[in-house]
């Protein structure tokens, strides 16, 4: 069930009244258990059986890990269940069909049978609650977290619906505690997350889905567009994703609002970041501080020597790429980032760098950055990514087609996060402005809104 | 330490939604929400009052608009409040192959000396379809006298019929029941058909589907905007809708002179029709809103039947016949016109238009439950 469509409307139509006369009571977790399963079965019944067994299994994991000496092996036995779990729903098909490669190459006469591989489905919001049920066995490892001593707790912790496909990846240490206490819902909640509501469907169907239509176009057949075209294209790629996701987010976290719940801030205006490592610490929070605290922190960080520091960034960020996608695009995609970091950071400790090249100036050349990764990652293949990087320097200047509308929406979207973070700030908080803002973009809604039901792109991963 | 404090909470508020909310408080939700109620409910009728419909004795709804809904509706209000009767069906009404001089109720009027015949007939509109316009676009038909034109056409197979269990795109599916009666081969998803079943009583969606239809080439407005990238939309609104001239058919010949071949056609058990079955729903429909309703059947072009189908054609026309007499339901089922008249199976040419509407007025039950003699 998505956000944006007519059933989750129904749906949370029929469950947040039964919701609110419930959450003082005993039911209040049933309730939400039940609720945040039939949103996912709504995609797929059989998806039911994963999480079951992924939440049963952390849950036992870590009863267990409370009464052994041997508390490594069975955080050993939970990384080892949640990360096989991954592996073979969502790289099977990759390793098999790269191990085939590397068998053909070296003339070996053995194929790895891949068919059935190919043919299991991956199942939606797989990484990401696989990721936060990791993140509380690991916790409770390093005594963060107390244990969860019932399973509809936990349960409804690994499901809850309204981050459940794709995020934020909260942390036990945040949500648990919510969990245990009757949610306090007033009237600010209400409306603070109806407003983030609005946002988020705003940036996901006038936004996201309308750049899309471009994007696709030009991402479909890349070697029949010129330079313009597949700048432009790349351009508006950077931010569809962006409004997709965070559009995601926002609709996620306003609901999770209205409910009583605070999930965690998980894009944070990415496209204003100074520098590689603050576009990081705004783009995809939730996940990037995972990585930072259980993958990159664990390696070492920045405290074993220069070598060891770049050695962990290229790890952390590579990986990055793979959670993304099982695909070679999004390896070389992670690689990037990680390259970028190294080069800036040097650069970022320079002087010069630092007192006399403006603010503006180094935004540009983030958002310049990201962009041209975006390449690697939105491209069908390396092929692909390859024909479009090649055109965009040795094409010619046809007319890209490129909507003015579209590039007008990004434009007023990029001066509002600008304001937003600038002395003059005060003029969106305006009365007038702020609702004539949230009437603008619901009439546009409701009028010109397209009629298809684009996924988020998010939710493949 | 109060003041402090809360500018902290403020602070960590404002962390916590970045740019990502415009935060409104209660009343000013309730200002947004009296705002967009308004546009909600009055923004299409004053529309509806910007942009009059050009119509006359002999408008028809132009064949590209055919899929609007919302304008049916205003044309529907508009010749029921002009005309005493007026004329449902699908292309054969809408007069396929004929100018708007050309139609039946140009005939009708023409033999009447006054305007008294409105056609509301719209091309496609098989008796599924035509259920759910009467129903939830033509409300204003109520208290008239309404010539219910049958095509047995729509009975010609099981796909005309809607019955083949394989999924094909039949015409206004928008229109038909989305849940019951069962149609075999609409397989739309359970939610989209629920998205369809709100929808139609939502004028303000139809609408917005009249805006894309009627200005942006069908298309969604961000998808006409991709395919003219450096057009001014504006000027798509501002020029007006298409007109019904742009319909005046090129190819008048027969279907003789086009040399059509017989045709064998499986007709459908009239028990098991779907269409039919719907046919009699929106009859049922139209006299509960207090309208006489005259039924018209055909007449469809036996002349380019084989005989085996020809005869099984006969056995159906007189069980609906039948049906009609036992219902106490005004009706004619005319013999089949000159076969020089039709241009294909059921849509006749203007002569054949203008002999139908002649035998109309000589019929005795035409006579005196619409021409109140």
């Amino acid at each position: 069930m998505y956000f944006h469509t007519l059933p989750f409307l129904i749906f949370f139509l029929i469950v947040y009244p039964a919701y609110l006369a419930v959450k003082g009571t005993k039911l209040r977790l049933p309730v939400l258990l039940a609720a945040s399963y039939i949103f996912y079965a709504w995609l797929n019944p059989l998806y039911l059986v994963l999480i079951g067994y992924s939440t049963a299994l952390d849950y036992w994991v870590v009863t267990r890990m409370a009464k052994s000496p041997r508390r490594k092996s069975w955080l050993a036995v939970s990384i080892a269940n949640n990360l096989g779990l991954l592996g073979f729903f969502k790289y099977g098909a990759f390793v098999t069909e790269n191990l085939n490669l590397l068998l053909s190459s070296l003339n070996v006469p053995y194929e790895v049978p891949s068919r059935t591989i190919n043919e299991i489905l991956l199942p939606a919001g797989l990484s990401f609650y696989i990721f936060q049920s990791l993140s509380y066995t690991i916790d409770y490892y390093r005594g963060n977290v107390e244990r969860e001593t019932s399973l509809i707790r936990y349960a409804t912790f690994v499901a809850l619906f309204p981050r459940l496909l794709a995020g934020p990846i909260e942390r036990a240490k945040n949500l648990l505690p919510q969990l245990h206490k009757v949610p306090k819902v007033c009237t600010e909640d209400i409306t603070d997350g109806l407003s983030m509501f609005v946002v988020g469907l705003f940036k996901k169907i006038a936004l996201a889905d309308y750049l899309a239509l471009y994007v696709n176009k030009v991402y479909a057949a890349p070697d029949q567009f010129q330079s313009p075209a597949l700048i432009l294209a790349t351009f508006l790629f950077a931010w569809q994703i962006y409004f997709d996701f965070s559009g995601y987010t926002d609709m996620a976290r306003g609901i999770a609002r209205m409910m009583g719940f605070r999930l965690m801030l998980n894009f944070n205006n990415p496209y204003l970041a100074a520098s590689l490592g603050e576009f990081w610490s705004r783009w995809h929070i939730s996940l990037s501080t995972w990585f930072k605290d259980y993958l990159y922190i664990p390696l070492g960080g920045n405290r074993k020597g220069t070598f060891n520091t770049y050695r962990n960034m290229f790890l952390v960020m590579v990986i990055s790429g793979l959670w993304h996608g099982a695909a070679w695009t999004f390896v070389i995609w992670g690689a990037l980032h990680a390259l970028g970091r190294f080069l800036t950071r040097e650069l970022e400790r320079t002087t010069y760098y630092k007192e006399r090249v403006p603010k503006l100036a180094k935004q540009l050349f983030v958002f310049a950055f990201a962009t041209f990764a975006w390449i690697f990652f939105r491209a069908e293949s390396i092929g692909d990514a390859g024909v479009i990087v090649t055109r965009i320097f040795s094409s010619g200047w046809a007319d890209p087609r490129c909507p003015v509308l579209a590039l007008a929406l990004v434009f007023a979207v990029w001066l509002y996060q600008y304001t937003h973070e600038s002395k003059i700030k005060w003029v969106l908080e305006l009365k007038p402005v702020r609702v004539g803002l949230v009437v603008a973009m619901i009439l546009y809604l409701a009028v010109f809104a397209p009629s298809s039901n684009q996924e988020f792109i998010y939710l493949q991963f | 330490m109060q003041d402090k404090s809360t500018s902290d909470t403020d602070r960590s508020e404002d962390i916590a939604f970045g740019s990502n909310s415009i935060r409104l408080s209660g009343w000013e939700w309730i200002a947004v929400a009296v705002i967009f109620l308004s546009f909600f409910s009055f923004g299409p009728a004053l529309w509806g009052r910007l942009g009059e419909i050009k119509s006359g004795p002999d408008y028809r709804l132009p064949y590209r608009l055919g899929g609007d809904y919302w304008l049916y509706s205003r044309l529907c209000r508009r010749a029921c409040s002009q005309y005493e009767t007026v004329l449902l069906g699908d292309s054969v009404i809408w007069g396929h192959y004929v100018p708007r001089d050309g139609t039946l109720s140009h005939f009708l009027n023409e033999n009447a000396g006054r305007d008294q015949f409105a056609t509301l007939g719209v091309d496609g509109f098989h008796p599924a379809a035509l259920w759910g316009l009467v129903r939830f676009y033509g409300q204003d038909i109520a208290n008239k006298k309404v010539i219910l034109h049958l095509n047995p056409l729509w009975m010609s197979g099981e796909k005309q019929d809607l019955q083949t269990e394989k999924e094909f795109r039949f015409q206004h599916p928008r229109l038909v029941p989305q849940f019951r009666p069962r149609i075999p081969c609409y397989k739309e998803s359970w939610s989209e058909r629920m998205s369809i079943a709100v929808g139609r009583r939502v004028g303000f969606l139809d609408w917005t589907s009249h805006l894309r239809i009627a200005y942006f080439e069908n298309m969604d407005f961000p998808a006409w905007t991709i395919e003219y990238p450096y057009e001014n939309p504006l000027n798509e609104v501002t020029g007006g809708l298409a007109t019904t001239e742009e319909d005046d058919p090129r190819d008048r010949r027969s279907w003789i002179e086009r040399q059509t071949a017989k045709q064998d056609l499986r007709w459908v058990e009239l028990e098991t029709s779907l269409q039919w079955k719907l046919f009699r729903q929106t009859l049922e429909l139209l006299q509960e809103r207090g309208n006489t309703v005259f039924v018209l059947v055909g007449p469809f072009n036996e002349h380019m039947l084989q005989a085996a189908s020809a005869d099984v054609y006969g056995r159906m026309k007189k069980a609906i016949e039948a049906w009609l007499r036992e219902n106490s339901i005004p009706y004619f089922v005319p013999d089949a016109l000159p076969s020089e008249f039709y241009s294909d199976a059921s849509h006749p040419l203007a002569e054949g238009y203008a002999l139908l509407a002649q035998q109309l007025f000589e019929n005795e039950s035409f006579r005196a439950n619409i021409l109140g003699d």
